[in-house]
């Protein structure tokens, strides 16, 4: 067998060496990840890019609709103010206390043989349980003096209990009068009476509606 | 797979390299990376919150519009309260006009004087104010009255008498002296 000699065996070895060399491969591979982070770096900086614009453009619809908003919300606000404030306005006036009807109601109870002269009447605070207090100074002139304040007392009662609720008529005072009157030429004796009369003008206070019209209307011939 | 023999000062430049590498991972993701992310989450953040205005404000217009639609009854109805109240201050105006009023149901020499001024408790009426008042008719007939009192009730929706006193006139038992508490709602202005 013949012997062979490779006489760039030597070099061979060296150019391999120098291909196979670590630093060499790292910092190509490195270059590699490079660019990769690179490109990747670049899609993330191009989508956030978009989302700008995206954010510039959903900005630019806002400032265009901003003033309208602000406008529709000022003017819902001032709406919901006026409904409120109708809506309570109108309960305030739908449970005032007529006295209309009242002094109507007492001039038809008082006989000719009765005089009032004195009237107090008060609506009561709501804080204090509502409801009407009147208080009657009078006085009757008849055979049975007493009988005929007992008549208006029941009279008063019956008629205010017609229209109002819980009624109450009760006499503070009821005392005979040492003066007589005259009716029809006979000298008959008087007294003297003060009746306390207690009564609701409602039932029961009526439920808040939200309805922004006028949720009771009071019959006319109760107002005239 | 074969691993090459490594010389020492190759092996040195390898752990370099790779210390070189994970060096530049770092500040990639945190001086790159992160703040394009955080940048990009804050946007988008900012871009969910405006659409979320815009989504909000066009229910809001709609609610408006329905609004203003069930809100004319209500409107009318405080316009036309409101335009029960004149111009100026009631104490000017409001003397002056229970005296006509009474007047003309010939009630003569009734005068009004201003007792006290609140305000109400109800958030919804915080621009509206009573006034209590003093009506006093010296000479009056009590059916005259009572006619006249249920005419004021009844024209006057934002007015509530809170308190009627009524003594007989002992020179002339015609006629009753009567006192009237009344209490008004008015706007402040």
């Amino acid at each position: 067998m013949a012997l062979q000699l490779n006489l760039l065996h030597e070099e061979i070895l060296e150019q391999r060496q120098r291909q196979r060399d670590p630093l060499k491969i790292g910092m190509l591979v490195l270059a590699g990840c490079g660019a990769i982070l690179f490109l990747y770096y670049a899609w993330n900086a191009y989508r956030t890019l978009e989302i700008k614009t995206r954010l510039s453009h959903v900005t630019a619809d806002w400032k265009k609709i901003e003033p309208e908003v602000t406008k529709a919300q000022k003017r819902a606000t001032e709406l919901t103010n006026i409904i409120n404030a109708t809506r309570v306005l109108d309960d305030y006036i739908d449970n005032r206390f007529f006295w209309g009807p009242f002094l109507e109601k007492l001039s038809r109870c008082v006989p000719p043989n009765a005089q009032l002269t004195n009237l107090e009447g008060v609506v009561l605070d709501e804080d204090k349980g509502g409801g009407i207090s009147v208080t009657i100074d009078g006085s009757t002139a008849a055979r049975e003096p007493r009988s005929a304040a007992e008549d208006l007392r029941q009279m008063l009662l019956e008629q205010l209990g017609k229209t109002y609720f819980d009624v109450k008529v009760e006499f503070k005072t009821l005392e005979d009068m040492e003066t007589v009157a005259n009716v029809g030429g006979t000298n008959v004796p008087m007294s003297h009476f003060t009746l306390g009369i207690t009564f609701n003008s409602s039932k029961s206070k009526p439920a808040a509606t939200p309805a922004p019209t006028r949720a009771k209307k009071r019959s006319s011939d109760e107002n005239s | 797979m074969k691993i090459p023999n490594l010389s020492s000062d190759q092996i040195k430049k390898l752990v370099l390299s790779a210390m070189g590498f994970v060096f530049l991972l770092y500040v990639y993701f945190t001086f790159f990376l992160g703040p394009l992310q955080k940048s990009r989450d804050t946007t988008l953040a900012r871009i969910d919150e405006m659409q979320k205005k815009i989504d909000g404000s066009k229910g809001e217009m709609s609610k408006a519009g329905n609004l203003e639609r069930q809100a004319k009854d209500a409107t009318a109805r405080f316009a036309s309260l409101k335009a029960l109240i004149p111009d100026g201050a009631p104490i000017a105006w409001f003397p002056p006009r229970m005296k006509t009023f009474f007047a003309a149901d010939q009630i003569d020499k009734a005068s009004a004087r201003l007792e006290s001024n609140t305000s109400f408790k109800q958030a919804e009426l915080s621009s509206w104010s009573k006034y209590n008042w003093i009506i006093e008719l010296p000479q009056a007939d009590f059916v005259a009255l009572g006619k006249s009192i249920a005419d004021l009730e009844n024209a006057e929706p934002l007015l509530s008498i809170t308190k009627l006193s009524v003594h007989v006139v002992t020179t002339d038992s015609q006629f009753q002296q009567v006192g009237i508490a009344a209490t008004t709602v008015i706007e402040k202005r």
